[in-house]
């Protein structure tokens, strides 16, 4: 009683987000039952067909799903790790640049493609990668045969890979640099006084103290395992490069092509909705077990 | 124990939240059904006293909700920032008619069908609703469309009844169930959709070359402008032909190329076109064998550099912008180029002069495959609706103001903006009537046209610019503007004057189909139009001739064989022959 | 400060400041192409020419701009949004971080309020129950309709969760032993100290809010109430890809569509405002510097 006392003021800070949170987000999770229906927005949900796990049948059994879902797998996981890896190495780089006005115009600078959308961006890189753009332009100018890069499985994905994180990196490196920032300026004076270098202090200060955004960024980045970029690939890729650059986004977007299919929509979001949960959650608690910190 | 129940709770609030959000969207959705006033039940009664007038005024106000995917205002002088509710037309079907236009919403085009179905599934449906053939027949299903034979019957102004019998009532009949007229299709001439050869004539010239007839010739022309300078400019800057990774598509791509084949796979929808065989019989064009000699000729262009090695990459935008820098010289496509984008060509570069020619094929001039109807929106009424005739009403006044009496006056400076109105049915002849008019003024050397019913405007505008053009005058706009114009619509050898010559001979060969994509299209058609394009595209780039083999077996196996069977049963029973 | 540099160190400060401005340079290229568009002849932009310097330099499409009504009515509207926007989201978010950063033995029920936010980064409904919620909650063409179904983001509350962890615990322990309750140590001592975080937060509020469009298109109904980006939007996207044949009516939106450089002068001013918040609110990300030291 005593406790609850203590703790009331706290269920009344959360009240507002609680009930903007179940209103806005728990109340359309009903159409979670569209997963299970032929809906058709006409009927709505209540008079809509339940068939049932058709509809996750349906999608599982098309003859690209595999194929999609690995796709899906393989870019998805590539751009997690590459999106904490570059922002972490050029948050730590930024860090120690001395020139305040420097170091800002940097940071903005890295930000900026994150103000443009697919849609603008996708021109540019496709231009920038053509055979008359200037990349072949500079492959040519050492005497090597141009390169189709955007007609090349292989290229492609890495074209789709590092333009993606290019695009994001300013957001991840701002969290890590807040971060950085929020380490205590006395532990670098120590260490100065110790005399040890920048290495060892970014060794030995810098990054444990970060390590606790590290490790929520990897969590929640893991919760995109089956998200690898739906407006990127659709505005990039073209059919030379199905094979390996169609995902489940652009997969389930196809079936919709000649009539929107609710159903089996509805059901791959609810399919990427329970991996990702699962995946976050078993990381979290491997988090709290291993290293005892709740990233959430 | 301790981790399970939070779990607990949040599954039985969510189960609680989610049942009475459901449940107050279905009160909603009720509550706001009945959305006609009153007082349109009396409106009505005295209203049918009367012997029915098409351009009568209601005794008391009738409002009629509408929503509107809008495009921007056509005309620049438009006001800056008017919006579709400001819209002078309504302001005088006020006057005119009574009538009352409420949006529900309005959205850009683009988005419509998202924010439409949104509208569907809250139950909150307009009045008179501009849908496409697939909603059409989901309002059909769901019984929830008015029966507009009586209100079209007695309030259709003599003018609409002439559009709409402009095709032998083919378009109406398709829109008709059970007797019932259950929508008014706003419908175009098919044969716009014929496909063209458009080639730089001063390219040819420079190179001492005639317009190609065959596809043998053609390739010679096209060899000549990949390698021979075509634009003399000392530079190796230009290939033959511009195409576009959408093989078939609504434009830059190769539709009219396989037709010079006799080869016939699709026009453009993601979806196979269907030709009548020797039995009776629809056949997919798709898998056709002359389908796969057309992608051998191809992929030896492919490989002689006469298309773009980078087709696969590029979308239509980039093909436009290579016939506008001058890169490429010969396109296939339909009467509209000259307006866009080959106007630009023209306005880049003077000397540019585009010609149209029918299609080359193996031994001359090719057929080209032609749509049964186009009619991609269908006017329709909420069953709800106290004053279906309403929307009749308004077709009629639309029509009406198309006269020269009120054209002269609605000016677009003072707000009137005529793509922002509906219901709205232009003359499905229009662009034939443009071509008539125009060329018997031209003729009989006129400085005005004649005409002054609801074609007034767009022949006017035409015959403007012809004349602007053959004049050589740019001070309302551009040359390469007024040459669009001009070459698309009016010019005896341009666009439209080609396509008809085209029509009258006979030069065609009809897609049979045009009903709604079958199940199994809905169900597959994503994965074999992507079966297609992968095969096509890699066949073309050099692939094995011998993969279209393999590709017919894997559409067939994919659903394609229950696609033959549904289209065919439709042919058979619904197909208006 | 006047620590003797190694000759490693002197290497190691070279080769990063030409590898950040490599990377400055990458984030600035897409803007001078956007900008170099709009300030050429329509012609050039049409033809593909304009690569990184204007051809046939031309103020028109900015002279046309500055008559468009359409673009700075949606400017103001984004304006009110995001402060709008901003505040509540901040507001909500600073005061659900606060009881949720607590310890598990400081505040019993954490865990279970945690999950309930948590759940909803993985599960939505789907376009068609939020359009009815938002619906039956009366928002609809309202500006409360971009406002409140994302009022609390539960990535942003999650990062402030994690920056206020990293404040020392005897800051509060002192302040409660004086008998200050939650409230007050979260105005009076949160608030000050974590500024830097909030400017971060605040950061990705304002380009949330500045960047969204999709939302503008479902839940307002006239266009006159559209922010810059879902303005914008309808301005990028060509017509219905769907559609198999060229209408009389469709081609003159395409005529309309290759006024390539108002377009184009278009989406450079859209991104414009909010580059500019960016250096402002990085004079809080400096001012963190000092954070640690507020713990004499």
């Amino acid at each position: 009683m005593k406790s609850l006392k203590k703790e009331y003021p706290l269920h009344i800070m959360l009240i507002p987000g609680v009930i903007v949170t179940l209103i806005y987000a728990y109340g359309p999770m009903a159409g979670l039952v569209m997963a299970f229906q032929q809906f058709e927005p006409l009927s709505g949900f209540f008079k809509s067909d339940f068939v049932g796990l058709d509809n996750f049948r349906y999608v599982f059994n098309l003859p690209d799903f595999k194929q999609v879902l690995w796709n899906t797998l393989v870019i998805a996981i590539i751009k997690m790790v590459l999106s904490l890896l570059v922002p972490l190495i050029l948050a730590l780089l930024l860090n120690e640049i001395t020139k305040k006005w420097f170091a800002g115009f940097i940071q903005s600078a890295i930000f900026l493609p994150f103000f443009l959308s697919w849609t603008v961006l996708g021109g540019v890189i496709i231009e920038l990668f053509s055979l008359n753009g200037p990349i072949n332009g500079l492959i040519s100018s050492i005497g090597l045969e141009p390169i189709m890069f955007m007609l090349d499985n292989g290229w492609f994905r890495g074209i789709i890979i590092g333009s993606d994180v290019w695009k994001g990196m300013g957001y991840n490196m701002i969290i890590m640099l807040a971060a950085i920032t929020g380490i205590n300026a006395t532990l670098y004076e120590a260490a100065e006084v110790d005399g040890a270098g920048k290495w060892k202090q970014m060794l030995n200060i810098t990054l444990p103290g970060i390590a606790p955004i590290i490790i929520l960024l990897s969590v929640l980045g893991l919760g995109g395992i089956l998200n690898a970029g739906f407006e990127q690939i659709l505005i990039m890729y073209n059919p030379t490069v199905y094979a390996g650059a169609d995902i489940i986004d652009t997969f389930v977007y196809r079936l919709g092509m000649f009539s929107q299919q609710f159903g089996p929509a509805a059901a791959v979001g609810l399919f990427k909705s329970v991996i990702s949960l699962f995946m976050v959650s078993t990381t979290y608690y491997a988090a709290y077990k291993f290293n005892n910190y709740r990233i959430f | 124990m301790n981790k399970i129940r939070p779990w607990k709770m949040i599954l039985a609030v969510t189960m609680i939240l989610s049942l009475l959000s459901a449940c107050g969207s279905q009160g909603n959705g009720n509550a706001n059904a009945p959305t006609t006033p009153k007082e349109d039940a009396t409106n009505s009664a005295t209203d049918n006293a009367t012997p029915p007038d098409p351009l009568g005024k209601y005794a008391e106000t009738v409002t009629v909700t509408e929503v509107l995917g809008y495009n921007p205002p056509e005309d620049p002088r438009t006001p800056s920032g008017i919006t579709p509710e400001q819209n002078a037309y309504l302001k005088d079907l006020k006057e005119m008619m009574n009538i009352e236009v409420k949006y529900k919403w309005t959205v850009p085009s683009a988005q419509f069908e998202q924010k439409f179905s949104l509208a569907m599934a809250s139950g909150d449906l307009p009045d008179v609703i501009e849908v496409d053939q697939k909603t059409y027949e989901k309002l059909k299903k769901q019984d929830m469309l008015a029966d507009l034979t009586e209100a079209y019957d007695q309030y259709a102004s003599p003018a609409l009844k002439a559009y709409m019998d402009s095709d032998g009532g083919f378009a109406m009949k398709t829109f008709s169930a059970d007797g019932k007229q259950l929508g008014i299709p706003a419908f175009e001439d098919p044969f716009l959709s014929t496909q063209l050869l458009w080639i730089r004539q001063d390219w040819l010239n420079n190179l001492g070359l005639q317009a190609p007839k065959t596809i043998d010739e053609l390739e010679k022309v096209a060899q000549a402008f990949t390698n021979n300078d075509p634009d003399q400019n000392g530079k190796n800057d230009t290939y033959g032909i511009a195409m576009q990774k959408s093989l078939f598509f609504w434009g830059f791509d190769v539709r009219g190329f396989f037709n010079g084949f006799g080869a016939f796979p699709s026009v453009g929808d993601n979806q196979s076109a269907w030709i009548k065989g020797s039995d009776d019989k629809l056949l997919p064009g798709l898998i056709q064998p002359e389908v796969k000699t057309a992608l051998g000729k191809l992929q030896q262009w492919y490989k002689d550099g006469i298309i773009d090695k980078e087709f696969a990459l590029k979308d239509e935008n980039k093909a436009v912008e290579d016939l506008t820098a001058g890169k490429v010289g010969i396109s296939y496509g339909e009467w509209w180029y000259p307006n866009w984008p080959l106007n630009s060509s023209v306005d880049k570069d003077p000397k540019a002069d585009w010609i149209a020619i029918q299609l080359p094929g193996i031994d001359g001039p090719a057929k080209s495959l032609v749509p049964k109807i186009r009619s991609n929106k269908i006017f329709v009424v909420n069953k709800k609706m106290k004053n279906p005739e309403a929307a009749i009403k308004m077709l009629n006044f639309y029509i009406e103001v198309g006269n020269k009496k009120y054209k002269d006056k609605n000016q677009a400076a003072d707000g009137y903006v005529y793509n922002w109105f509906n219901p709205r049915i232009a003359n499905p002849a229009d662009i034939d009537t443009i071509y008539t008019e125009v060329n018997k003024a031209l003729d009989a050397n006129q400085t005005e046209i004649t005409i002054d019913d609801a074609n007034y405007k767009t022949v006017a505008d035409t015959f403007k610019a012809t004349k602007d053009f053959l004049a050589g005058d740019t001070t309302n706009a551009s040359k390469g503007v007024n040459w669009g114009q001009y070459y698309s619509r009016a010019a005896k050898d341009g666009g439209w004057g080609l396509t008809r010559q085209i029509k009258e001979n006979q030069q065609f060969v009809y897609n049979e189909f045009y009903g709604l994509p079958t199940a199994t299209v809905v169900e597959k058609g994503g994965q074999l139009d992507k079966l297609m394009q992968e095969s096509f595209t890699k066949i073309i780039m050099g692939g094995s001739i011998d993969d279209f083999d393999k590709f017919v077996d894997s559409w067939k196996a994919l659903g394609g064989n229950q696609i033959i069977d549904e289209v065919n049963e439709w042919y058979s029973t619904e197909a208006t022959k | 400060m006047l620590h003797k540099q190694s000759f490693s160190r002197k290497l190691f400060v070279v080769f990063n400041t030409l590898l950040l401005t490599f990377i400055t340079i990458l984030g600035i290229i897409p803007f001078v192409h956007l900008l170099s568009i709009s300030l050429s002849s329509n012609t050039a932009a049409m033809a593909g020419e304009v690569k990184l310097w204007p051809v046939g330099f031309s103020w028109d499409a900015y002279v046309y701009l500055g008559e468009k009504v359409e673009f700075f009515r949606s400017l103001g509207v984004s304006v009110k949004r995001v402060v709008l926007g901003s505040i509540v989201n901040l507001l909500l978010v600073f005061i659900t971080a606060f009881p949720l950063s607590k310890s598990n033995d400081q505040f019993k029920f954490r865990t279970l309020y945690v999950w309930i936010f948590a759940i909803t980064m993985f599960f939505g409904g789907g376009l068609i129950p939020s359009y009815i919620i938002v619906k039956n909650t009366g928002l609809i063409d309202s500006i409360w309709a971009l406002i409140l179904p994302g009022a609390l983001n539960v990535w942003n509350m999650v990062l402030m969760l994690n920056f206020f962890r990293s404040i020392p615990r005897e800051l509060d322990e002192a302040a409660t032993i004086d008998g200050a309750g939650h409230w007050r140590v979260l105005w009076q001592i949160y608030l000050p100290v974590s500024l830097p975080s909030i400017a971060t937060i605040g950061l990705f509020t304002i380009v949330g809010h500045w960047n969204a469009w999709f939302d503008g298109i479902l839940y307002l109904n006239s266009p006159e109430h559209y922010p810059l980006q879902t303005y914008l939007s309808t301005l990028i996207m060509s017509i219905n890809a769907q559609m198999s044949s060229m209408s009389v009516e469709q081609l003159k939106v395409m005529e309309n569509l290759s006024e390539k450089t108002i377009r184009t002068a278009q989406i450079f001013m859209g991104a414009l405002p909010i580059m500019v918040v960016y250096p402002f609110l990085q004079r809080y990300f400096v001012k963190g510097m000092t954070v640690g030291s507020v713990k004499e």
